[in-house]
């Protein structure tokens, strides 16, 4: 992971508004390593919701019912949820019976070894003494919505997502799956959404380094016959004047 | 004036931010004197049918939100939950009443029906539009909308039906009958084509 920047970084060198007429879903997380400053997360959640037309999910540091309502409150849709899934599943199921099962993402870091594939929490600084496969279930168990599962090693890479864990994904899962860490071009993403297990691709690397990688990469996908959204392009110039102004 | 139902239930800032960019004065509230003084109403929500009808009734905003499309005849769009609760009952949690606007009740997805089926259906996926539907003015046959939702609803008259949705089965993404909207879709979470159905939902219904 590299640091470059926050909100108004990304506003100023990518104009992320535009960009954001390139994705399906945004996902924010917040992995400062000191104590997180939910407060402060929430205001910059905020300034990225304003001029987004499409579904935001956040999290980082979400240990209650407060900490999730602040952030849907600075527009978010979604908690992403990663550490909490260990410490205290009992306040899982109680972000999921208040919020519903559709708005907790869980995020599960997997890092593989020469043994199996480990999970990690705390921003990936902690080992948990779970297999991956069996944590997925107990996570589905839980009654969350959604899983984000990323590869630590494979993060930042651009080499590519995961394959060899995600082939060990042999039993069927019942919710949304979205794969994180490693996509570095267009055919790792393609590569992904082709994948019957697979149902989403994330990545930050191609919004984060690559210029207009976004917009170029939506293209190729369309063109190689992924089922991508559409919208109306005159309309989109339309929003991006507002977002000047 | 179009109000947006502040109940606690879901994500009614991004609604608000919709229309605001759409140049359109919207307020967020619970006070029954603001929403019978206002045009239009949108009822929003995210969450547990159950939990949202109790809120509702809880502050007497049922009452409220029935007299206000009833008797004012004023428009509503109810979405996502917003739109499962206009119907009469849904079983999530246990069976539950809801404000009985539309004759339909709300049942979840049938994963034993289709094992492969992914529940909550998330993302975008098409909407097959009802012809003269005036929600969908302007949109051609087939529109792309961001859904997010285990539940949906079945109506006991397709006359109000005005959009399908395939996720496994077909499912209703859209009623309108007159004045009374509901999408189970996310307009404020749908890009271009979400902006657009807002805007008509002020103009045209």
């Amino acid at each position: 992971m590299q640091k470059v920047g926050d909100i108004n970084w990304l506003n100023k060198h990518y104009n992320f508004r535009k960009i954001a007429f390139s994705i399906d879903e945004l996902i924010i997380l917040n992995v400062s390593r000191v104590k997180k400053d939910i407060i402060g997360f929430c205001g910059q959640v905020k300034m990225l919701a304003e001029g987004c037309f499409i579904p935001i999910a956040a999290g980082g540091g979400v240990h209650n019912i407060d900490d999730a309502r602040s952030i849907l409150k600075s527009g978010a849709d979604k908690i992403v949820i990663n550490t909490l899934l260990y410490t205290d599943p009992t306040m899982v199921k109680e972000l999921v019976s208040v919020f519903g099962s559709q708005c907790i993402i869980a995020s599960i870091d997997i890092k593989k070894n020469k043994d199996g594939v480990e999970v990690w929490i705390e921003n990936g600084s902690q080992k948990i003494p779970k297999l991956f496969q069996e944590w997925i279930r107990a996570v589905i168990s839980l009654g969350v919505g959604e899983i984000y599962l990323n590869s630590i090693d494979k993060d930042g890479t651009g080499q590519g997502y995961f394959w060899e864990v995600i082939k060990m994904l042999d039993f069927n899962i019942e919710i949304p799956l979205i794969i994180s860490g490693g996509a570095g071009n267009q055919h790792h993403l393609l590569e992904g959404l082709k994948t019957l297990i697979v149902d989403a691709v994330a990545t930050a690397n191609l919004l984060n380094f690559v210029g207009n990688g976004l917009p170029l990469a939506r293209d190729f996908l369309i063109e190689q016959g992924a089922t991508l959204a559409k919208w109306n392009i005159s309309d989109e110039i339309n929003l991006e004047d507002y977002f000047i102004r | 004036m179009i109000v947006i139902i502040d109940y606690g239930m879901g994500n009614i800032y991004s609604i608000k931010n919709a229309f605001n960019y759409l140049g359109l004065e919207v307020i967020l509230s619970n006070n029954p004197d603001t929403i019978l003084s206002s045009d239009r109403i949108i009822l929003p929500g995210v969450g547990s049918f159950y939990h949202a009808m109790n809120v509702l009734r809880e502050k007497s905003l049922d009452i409220i939100i029935k007299e206000s499309v009833l008797k004012y005849k004023k428009s509503i769009l109810g979405i996502c939950l917003g739109m499962q609760l206009l119907g009469k009952s849904s079983t999530e949690d246990s069976f539950c009443e809801g404000l009985g606007l539309i004759d339909c009740s709300v049942e979840r997805f049938d994963q034993s029906k289709y094992p492969d089926l992914k529940v909550p259906h998330v993302g975008f996926n098409t909407v097959h539009i009802k012809d003269g539907a005036s929600l969908y003015y302007g949109f051609e046959q087939d529109v792309d909308f961001y859904f997010t939702h285990s539940y949906r609803v079945f109506c006991e008259n397709d006359e109000y039906v005005s959009g399908l949705c395939v996720h496994g089965e077909t499912f209703v993404a859209s009623f309108q009958k007159g004045h009374i909207c509901g999408t189970q879709f996310h307009p404020e979470k749908s890009q271009s084509n979400g902006l657009q159905l807002l805007k008509n939902f002020v103009e045209k219904v």
